[in-house]
């Protein structure tokens, strides 16, 4: 059986297509103004590149903006539900997922077959969200992507005492003014987002393992802050994070068409 | 010298009376004690020169590169304003988030006990302050007797502060204060929630693209910001009267919604700028405090603390 997802971003659009439990393909593309030009620009060039075409795909599901306007999906999904089923198949112990966009951070968990519990997300503060990492890194003088190997260095980190980014934007240009080390400065502001993101965990309700996805994944030293306010090391997934949406939602279609064929066959109705 | 020539915060030059007469001031140069005050913050450096009798000059200075020279700057242009050199101050104070930064400072002082010092100059009626900067927001009371009461200070979240006014101004590319009565269509405000300038931006753009006017999505920001003023102002307590300082005290169009929000019109400050009372304040501190060694002053100035943490 083959399934596909169809993940459109603000950023990027990403498409995976799963066979049998395992990935067969995927493809990323830039997103363009309509989620439905995004969508088939994705599926055309995933499908292109397998040599396969739409009628071959048993069922297609999609997720992120306009997941609802894309016509050749069968169906739609959240992109929690996505992230939760993507993460928890390609890590079957995984049970939390800690997703840090760009704009968001979202903690969610899962049970033993991937369905959401319960998910927490930031939506009143950017504190902990990869805008914040950006903001604070320019204050430093360096780009996001330094940040992790950077804040590894730290011999003593500092303590940010404000969750807010732009305040701490501030304290960054304070502290570089006294003369602080840059390691140190930068160990402080992936401190005070892993707290952040720390407290959506241990909202949701903390349970092992902890899979951390998004760009988040990305900075090491965000990773190693976060595991150490959790108290356990994180585990990670073995693709790029941005398929994570992506690959969920191909599962589950394929969830759906496997309950579909299984109440077929006991003569029920499908699910 | 009758008129002090300052910048205001858009670069403009524009020309303060500061109700001294040329024939008050010359002649007796010599023996005329002069203290400064610069209240540093995140994008202005603000400074105020004083002698016994009043101010004489004051210089707001907006800044991108380091508040050190910015500082600096604008104590140079304030005094040169006055025509005298720096050697002529008999003592300079700071305060502000950069306070302790500050170059040539005789000692950095609490913004609060700078404000405090000042409306009670300025006003000795007023019991309630509110002052909303672009990095700061807080709210205090003035007791009967004139110490520091009690006072609410937000500094964990931008929520109030000035620098959301001025985010989504640039993302809509729209003046500060681009305040029209005539522009606005109550009706077709939208309601902003967000109080992040991070989201209030992207919130802003999402409502212009699904066809808001622009003018109506800065007054619904602007009413954001108004209410989570109103909001902490109403928790501490609304004793009249009601003074505002601070950079967004200039803007007419929150000043405006408060003044609708909390029933009242904000005390007139004897004209000014509300942008500079703080460093009026730390001028006033250090025209106080001259006559006392650095640690009367510094006790001085916990006595404001105190009283404000004891009450």
């Amino acid at each position: 059986m083959l399934t596909a997802g169809c993940d459109v971003g603000a950023l990027t659009t990403k498409g995976a297509i799963v066979q049998d439990g395992v990935v067969l393909g995927w493809a990323i593309v830039l997103s363009r103004s309509q989620a439905v030009q995004s969508a088939t620009d994705v599926m055309d060039k995933l499908l292109g590149d397998l040599g396969l075409s739409y009628g071959r795909i048993d069922h297609i599901f999609s997720t992120g903006y306009g997941r609802n306007l894309i016509p050749f999906a069968h169906g739609n999904m959240s992109e929690i539900s996505c992230h939760g089923r993507g993460a928890q198949w390609l890590v079957p112990g995984v049970r939390t997922v800690i997703d840090g966009g760009g704009q968001d951070c979202k903690a969610i968990r899962v049970n033993g077959r991937g369905a959401l519990v319960d998910f927490r997300m930031n939506t009143k503060c950017a504190a902990g969200t990869g805008k914040a990492l950006e903001l604070m890194a320019r204050s430093l003088g360096v780009d996001v992507s330094e940040l992790g190997p950077l804040s590894l260095q730290a011999k003593d980190p500092i303590k940010m005492n404000k969750p807010c980014c732009i305040l701490t934007q501030m304290e960054v240009k304070r502290l570089l003014f006294e003369g602080r080390d840059r390691a140190d400065i930068a160990a402080g502001i992936n401190d005070v987002v892993a707290r952040e993101i720390m407290h959506l965990v241990r909202d949701v309700g903390q349970e092992n393992d902890i899979a951390v996805t998004g760009g988040a994944a990305k900075n090491i030293g965000l990773v190693r802050s976060l595991e150490r306010y959790l108290g356990v090391a994180t585990v990670s997934v073995p693709v790029d994070p941005q398929l994570i949406g992506a690959i969920g939602a191909a599962v589950l279609a394929a969830d759906r068409c496997g309950r579909a064929a299984a109440g077929q066959s006991r003569g029920g109705p499908p699910g | 010298m009758a008129r002090a020539v300052c910048l205001d915060d858009d670069g403009r030059s524009c020309e303060n009376q500061v109700g001294r007469s040329a024939s008050s001031w010359g002649g007796r140069e010599e023996e005329k004690l002069l203290y400064a005050g610069c209240d540093l913050g995140v994008a202005t450096a603000k400074v105020a020169v004083i002698d016994e009798e009043g101010l004489l000059a004051f210089e707001i200075l907006a800044y991108s590169g380091f508040p050190q020279e910015a500082a600096a700057a604008a104590t140079e242009r304030a005094l040169a304003r006055v025509g005298v050199p720096r050697s002529r101050l008999k003592r300079y104070l700071s305060t502000g988030f950069g306070g302790k930064a500050v170059p040539h400072s005789d000692g950095a002082v609490p913004d609060t006990a700078c404000l405090h010092r000042a409306v009670r100059m300025l006003d000795p009626r007023v019991r309630t302050v509110v002052s909303v900067g672009g990095h700061s927001f807080s709210v205090f009371h003035i007791r009967d007797d004139g110490g520091l009461g009690e006072s609410a200070i937000t500094d964990m979240c931008t929520a109030g502060m000035g620098l959301m006014l001025e985010t989504v101004a640039v993302a809509l590319d729209l003046p500060l204060d681009g305040w029209d009565p005539g522009v606005q269509r109550p009706g077709q405000v939208p309601f902003i929630d967000n109080q992040c300038p991070i989201f209030a931006e992207s919130e802003a753009i999402s409502l212009v693209n699904e066809g808001h006017d622009r003018h109506d999505v800065q007054a619904g920001v602007t009413a954001a910001v108004a209410n989570k003023i109103a909001g902490l102002t109403r928790r501490l307590g609304v004793r009249r009267e009601v003074a505002i300082v601070g950079g967004v005290a200039k803007n007419r169009a929150v000043v405006g919604l408060l003044e609708r929000n909390l029933q009242l019109g904000f005390a007139g400050l004897s004209g000014m700028d509300p942008q500079v009372v703080a460093a009026y304040g730390a001028a006033l501190l250090a025209q106080e405090g001259c006559s006392l060694d650095t640690e009367r002053l510094s006790s001085s100035v916990s006595e404001h603390l105190r009283r404000k943490g004891g009450s």
